[in-house]
């Protein structure tokens, strides 16, 4: 099997070292370049051609959101996995819209890195344990106030499977090919969910699925 | 210019004598003329029926002589007290040819009859009638004289008032030039006690906004310490942490032994505090999502947080904010709610709570609205309103409360900003992602 190349970009020697000795305990991985910054992140991103970029949210001279963005256009093939220490949805959010694929939380990079690359260079989400348990705690302590019914329930059974997977991060064709629908299909139901749900975005969509628990 | 007056008042007096002192003086020597004019007159006829006798004249008339003698004589002596010095030569000159009518009349008593017959008519025409004639001119030139007397004090009178008149002129002047000098001083020291009002006023207002400047600097300052106090905590100490704990956790796989394991596990431990530590400090100085993305998800945050802890359920409705709004602005409102979460949670037993900021071309308006208990807003007057009020006096903005007992509080702001362009901050807005992680 071919191993997963990784690239690490943060500022902080040690933390770098530390990431690098946890990722190459791991036979199938192989970190292949470390920045210290943005700019040099975005530079050995193009030189290697990584799997995925562990990438810490600031750094200096240019950030970890503002470097995914570039690479997402640049290089869609890499996925990107952003370290924080913010719980707060904001920078989850702007992470997302950048283009990353997983938020995780500096505090419990041990028990959630591992999994997390595996899960993007399969084109899958990834969130902390901690982010989905506050993402869904927000969402109950919302319904509780607004005594909402679950929006969920709104959903037929053929939506709720597609948003699972578009949660995940599987393109509509994807989709189209694993349910065995046709493409135009798909998208009509994709319409449907976002309206029913008053979601605009495909980072508002893999928010929701989390907080509802479906993906993780 | 009361002795301006005094003096016109005298001069008005000594005036009125001096006129009647004149006329008095006058009078005076005009009866005394005529008497000796008339004694002369009389003596003459006396001296007539005496000389023109055929005989020697009765005793009766010379008796009647020899007293109008004393009275001319008297009347000589009365005026001569009051002589003019123009009247001097004439006055001689009469005085001399009375003397000399008196001693040739005197002479004719003595005549024999035949004598009288032969010399009377002589006598009478050629001696007696021209001398009388020459006295009574010279009384009549005396008489001019005293004429003149009277003439002069009028003159003098005339002077007096021409005096008179100078010195009223004078003293219209002067209480002319008194009363201007007198406009000009107080004029003068009007403008420059209203000046010394205007200076005091200037130094007061000048004193109450350096006094303001002070204490919006020392917001501003504040603010700046808090910011950099709460990225040096993210940056550097929850960086640190998290190394800590990565390199702890990396030992701990590496099965060092039973004998490691426990401190590992507590160094993991206490590196994972530290690090939540760090964060709520640093969240709770400054929210990093302020600086980062603006104030609409620091509120969120903030209301997010606020529920968290104390179970109050706040409620976040906020439009989305323009990029341009200033700094100011964003930290005033940011602490203005939560100054107002903070009095809900600790005063107003409510149960939820209302953050609502809207804004128009020119001002922002925000509410933060409870359900609690309220209070007297009129009475009480807390030191965080008075924190809240100063903060957005300082952007020029109007502070307000509304509480009654039993109906809730509501605090309202509003602040004007410069025009604001319409184009808001999205949650793309990421270029201003401090160092942190």
């Amino acid at each position: 099997m071919k191993p997963i190349r990784i690239l690490l970009a943060d500022d902080h020697n040690v933390l770098r070292d530390g990431l690098r000795l946890l990722l190459e305990r791991q036979p199938d991985f192989v970190v292949v370049a470390e920045a210290s910054d943005g700019r040099e992140a975005l530079r050995l991103v193009d030189e290697h051609r990584p799997d995925v970029v562990v990438m810490d949210i600031a750094m200096p001279v240019l950030n970890g959101i503002d470097a995914t963005k570039q690479i997402a256009t640049s290089c869609a093939s890499t996925a990107v996995i952003m370290l924080s220490m913010h719980h707060d949805e904001s920078y989850i959010v702007r992470a997302l819209n950048a283009g990353a694929r997983g938020y995780l939380l500096k505090d419990s990079l041990k028990a959630d890195l591992i999994a997390a690359v595996k899960s993007v260079s399969q084109g899958h989400s990834y969130f902390s344990q901690k982010i989905r348990a506050l993402l869904q705690e927000d969402y109950f302590r919302q319904m509780a106030d607004k005594q909402k019914t679950d929006s969920l329930e709104l959903l037929t059974a053929r939506e709720s499977e597609i948003l699972q997977l578009a949660a995940e991060g599987r393109s509509n064709k994807e989709v189209a090919q694993l349910l065995n629908l046709s493409l135009y299909t798909v998208e009509t139901h994709r319409a449907h969910i976002l309206q029913k749900l008053n979601l605009h975005t495909v980072p508002e969509l893999i928010l929701y699925a989390v907080r509802k628990g479906i993906i993780h | 210019m009361a002795s301006a007056q005094i003096g016109a008042l005298l001069m008005i007096s000594s005036l009125r004598q001096s006129g009647q002192q004149v006329e008095e003086r006058f009078l005076k020597r005009s009866r005394i003329l005529e008497d000796i004019r008339s004694a002369i007159y009389l003596s003459g006829t006396v001296a007539r029926d005496s000389i023109l006798a055929p005989t020697g004249g009765a005793s009766s008339e010379l008796a009647e002589l020899n007293h109008l003698h004393q009275r001319t004589d008297d009347a000589l002596e009365r005026y001569q007290k009051s002589l003019d010095a123009e009247e001097a030569t004439p006055f001689a000159s009469l005085r001399s040819e009375i003397e000399a009518y008196w001693r040739v009349l005197s002479s004719t008593f003595a005549w024999t009859d035949s004598e009288r017959k032969q010399f009377r008519y002589q006598f009478f025409y050629s001696e007696l009638v021209p001398r009388r004639t020459a006295m009574l001119q010279i009384a009549d030139r005396i008489g001019q004289l005293n004429e003149r007397g009277l003439l002069r004090g009028d003159e003098q009178v005339a002077k007096l008032f021409d005096r008179l008149r100078l010195a009223l002129i004078g003293m219209i002047g002067l209480t002319l030039m008194g009363g201007l000098a007198l406009a000009v001083f107080t004029s003068v020291t009007a403008l420059r006690l209203q000046n010394e009002v205007r200076a005091r006023l200037e130094e007061n207002i000048e004193a109450k906004k350096s006094l303001r400047d002070l204490s919006a600097k020392l917001l501003r300052a504040q603010e700046d310490e808090r910011r950099a106090l709460s990225r040096e905590l993210h940056d550097e100490a929850g960086q640190s942490f998290s190394a800590i704990l990565l390199e702890t956790e990396n030992l701990l796989d590496a099965e060092l032994g039973a004998a490691a394991k426990p401190h590992l596990e507590s160094i993991r431990n206490l590196a994972q505090r530290g690090m939540a530590e760090t964060r709520n400090m640093a969240l709770l100085l400054r929210p990093s999502m302020l600086d980062d993305f603006g104030l609409v998800p620091a509120l969120n945050w903030q209301a997010k947080e606020t529920a968290k802890r104390t179970g109050l359920r706040v409620q976040v409705s906020a439009a989305d904010l323009p990029r341009d709004l200033p700094e100011e602005h964003k930290t005033c409102i940011y602490r203005v709610v939560q100054e107002a979460l903070h009095n809900v949670v600790r005063h107003a037993q409510a149960s939820a709570a209302q953050v609502s900021l809207q804004w128009e071309e020119e001002r922002i308006d925000l509410t933060v609205q409870d359900d609690g208990t309220g209070f007297d807003a009129v009475r009480v007057r807390g030191l965080g309103l008075l924190g809240m009020e100063e903060r957005v006096h300082h952007l020029g903005g109007i502070f307000a409360i509304d509480s009654q007992p039993g109906r809730g509080t509501t605090v309202k702001i509003q602040l004007p900003v410069a025009q604001l362009r319409s184009e808001v901050t999205y949650e793309t807005n990421s270029h201003s992602v401090s160092r942190r992680s």
